[in-house]
């Protein structure tokens, strides 16, 4: 019975790779001793004390950090603030008869500080009241911060898609101008926007812009890696076939490798938009313009009611902005 | 007009695809080239339009000699059906065909997709010509079949008013009818251009019912050329075997 192929094979030369094994386990054991160090360093188990301190302090044993801080803020931040209160004589050019939307004049008091004397003295003055004053007021702040990502986009396509095909092995016209947009595009990308804006702040002064060109440079790091790699992942053969008709590199471009790139590129594009937005949204805390200068402002006088509703515009615009990009894309396809 | 003078290709791992091929092949011939896989009817047909570098000898499209430096201007004059067609998935069948013009649109234009009336006639005038329906010109080429497809490349490589079309293995993954009938419509609209074709085919059948001319290789050389009649029983006998694979279980089991 024994067929020449059974003599020469042995099975024993192809066991299965088996994934458990005591070498394995004893790896993995040193690893956990290692990371357990680590992990101290980053405070995590903190982090499991004091999380597990907050649950038993739920059922009622002992006291808990966490929670005092959620309770702090929470019992600060609702209800939230909607409405403007400004006092009457701190508003220019102010006509009674002439009252904005909506908006009621109310009678109330106000403590006053005389630093000469150091005394306090209650003072009654009439307040503008308008129901949803602050509520507009962050919502023409979110306007600004969507307005910054929109900018911060238009600007990171501008610089990323000339560097993308130069940084294009197949596409680029030598070999340094590959290496040099190459380096350039990761300088870009390992440049965080926070340290930008700071120093664009001090170039620029406090204000949008600062943000605007932040979030350009730091995305366009990512935009245009992403478009060189897509150009280069391109299939060749309809480039093949363009250029053998003659047709110059900048025609098979436009012909043979954008339309294959343009779904991914759209959807990129599109993720850097929502995420400039959100990153846009911080950016005035170094005081980048945007809600976030409102937001830190707000924070650091411990008003929880007004970052409260700061949190929920944030929150619903990106929920929005999810929505509306979804529908987008569908019909972009 | 169109001349291969000595010519020879050695692949950088050794092989040789061509060696000492001399060929005049004249204006409004339809050629077709025979030869089983590897004889180097790829390498002998991509060296007409510049893809493939001969590695001695010379390829003379009128008097013009093809090198480095003219290579642009010659393949301007030259339309290709590659064998994979390399249509543009996403483009619209209309697009695609008038890719075959981008040499002589300018950059700004070809940048918008703008085209003028008289290329966007003459494109339609091609597809009409190779029988494509008028209901697939604006669907994207993705989304035709694969003798439609197969329409679209011939109308690509005919729009540029080309001296010479080289298809390779133009009917290679299409069933007989479609294949006679895409071979016919090709033959056609290279009549009515005054096109010279070189056609690389597989199937004898084909060959003898298309060709003006037979030129058959075996391992890099010439061993039949001339008019299908020419063609003696045991030159054809031959040919088929060539086209045969080869089949080596077989013989060992008759042994």
């Amino acid at each position: 019975m024994n067929t020449p192929a059974e003599q020469t094979r042995s099975w024993q030369k192809w066991e299965i790779h088996q994934a458990v094994t005591t070498k394995n386990i004893v790896i993995v054991f040193i690893a956990f001793v290692l990371l357990s160090f680590s992990a101290h360093n980053t405070e995590l188990d903190k982090a499991a004390v004091e999380t597990s301190k907050a649950v038993l302090s739920i059922i009622g044993v002992g006291e808990s950090q966490v929670l005092d801080g959620v309770a702090r803020f929470v019992a600060k931040a609702f209800p939230l603030q909607i409405s403007e209160t400004t006092p009457i004589n701190r508003l220019n050019d102010f006509d009674r008869d002439d009252l904005p939307l909506f908006s009621y004049i109310e009678s109330g008091q106000v403590n006053e500080y005389d630093a000469l004397s150091d005394t306090w003295s209650v003072e009654t003055t009439e307040f503008l009241v308008q129901p949803i004053g602050y509520l507009k007021k962050v919502a023409i702040k979110m306007w600004e911060t969507i307005e910054m990502g929109f900018w911060g986009t238009i600007i990171c396509i501008m610089i990323s898609l000339p560097l993308g095909i130069l940084a294009s092995q197949n596409y680029t016209p030598h070999r340094l101008v590959y290496s040099f947009t190459r380096i350039w595009l990761s300088f870009h990308r390992s440049l965080p926007e926070l340290i930008v804006a700071l120093i664009l702040v001090l170039m620029y002064g406090f204000g949008p812009i600062a943000g605007v060109l932040a979030l350009a440079i730091h995305t366009s790091g990512v935009l245009g890696k992403f478009f060189a790699d897509e150009i280069e992942n391109a299939p060749p053969g309809p480039q093949l076939a363009i250029s053998s008709t003659g047709a110059g590199a900048f025609k098979v471009l436009r012909y043979a490798v954008f339309p294959h790139v343009y779904p991914a590129c759209i959807a990129y594009v599109q993720y850097i938009f929502e995420r400039n937005i959100r990153t846009a949204t911080v950016l005035g805390i170094v005081g980048a313009g945007g809600i976030g200068m409102e937001l830190k402002g707000r924070w650091d006088v411990f008003d929880y009611d007004h970052v409260a509703t700061i949190l929920l515009v944030i929150f619903l615009t990106v929920i929005l902005l999810e929505v509306i990009s979804q529908k987008l894309r569908k019909r972009a396809l | 007009m169109l001349k291969f003078e000595l010519v020879s290709r050695i692949y950088d791992d050794g092989t040789k695809a061509v060696s000492n091929v001399s060929l005049h092949i004249k204006a409004g011939e339809f050629c077709v080239l025979l030869g089983p896989s590897g004889a180097g009817k790829s390498t002998l047909m991509n060296m007409v339009n510049g893809v493939v570098e001969p590695s001695s000898g010379r390829v003379m499209l009128g008097d013009l000699v093809l090198n480095k430096r003219n290579k642009k201007t010659i393949q301007q004059r030259i339309g290709m059906i590659h064998q994979q067609l390399h249509l543009i998935p996403r483009l619209s069948v209309l697009h695609n065909v008038l890719a075959g013009i981008l040499p002589n649109v300018g950059l700004f234009r070809s940048l918008i997709k703008s085209f003028t009336k008289v290329e966007q006639r003459s494109a339609h005038q091609l597809l009409d010509e190779v029988g494509l329906e008028e209901k697939h010109l604006l669907r994207r080429a993705s989304e035709l079949s694969g003798g439609q497809q197969q329409r679209v490349a011939i109308a690509r490589a005919f729009i540029s008013n080309p001296e010479v079309v080289i298809a390779d293995e133009p009917v290679a993954s299409l069933d007989p009818a479609m294949s006679r009938s895409v071979l016919k419509s090709l033959k056609t609209a290279a009549r009515k251009h005054g096109v010279t074709v070189i056609c690389t085919l597989h199937q004898l059948d084909y060959a003898l019912e298309f060709a003006d001319r037979i030129i058959a290789l075996r391992a890099g050389e010439i061993f039949f050329d001339g008019h299908p009649d020419e063609l003696d029983e045991s030159t054809q006998s031959e040919l088929y075997a060539l086209a045969q694979p080869k089949s080596v279980k077989l013989e060992k089991v008759a042994a």
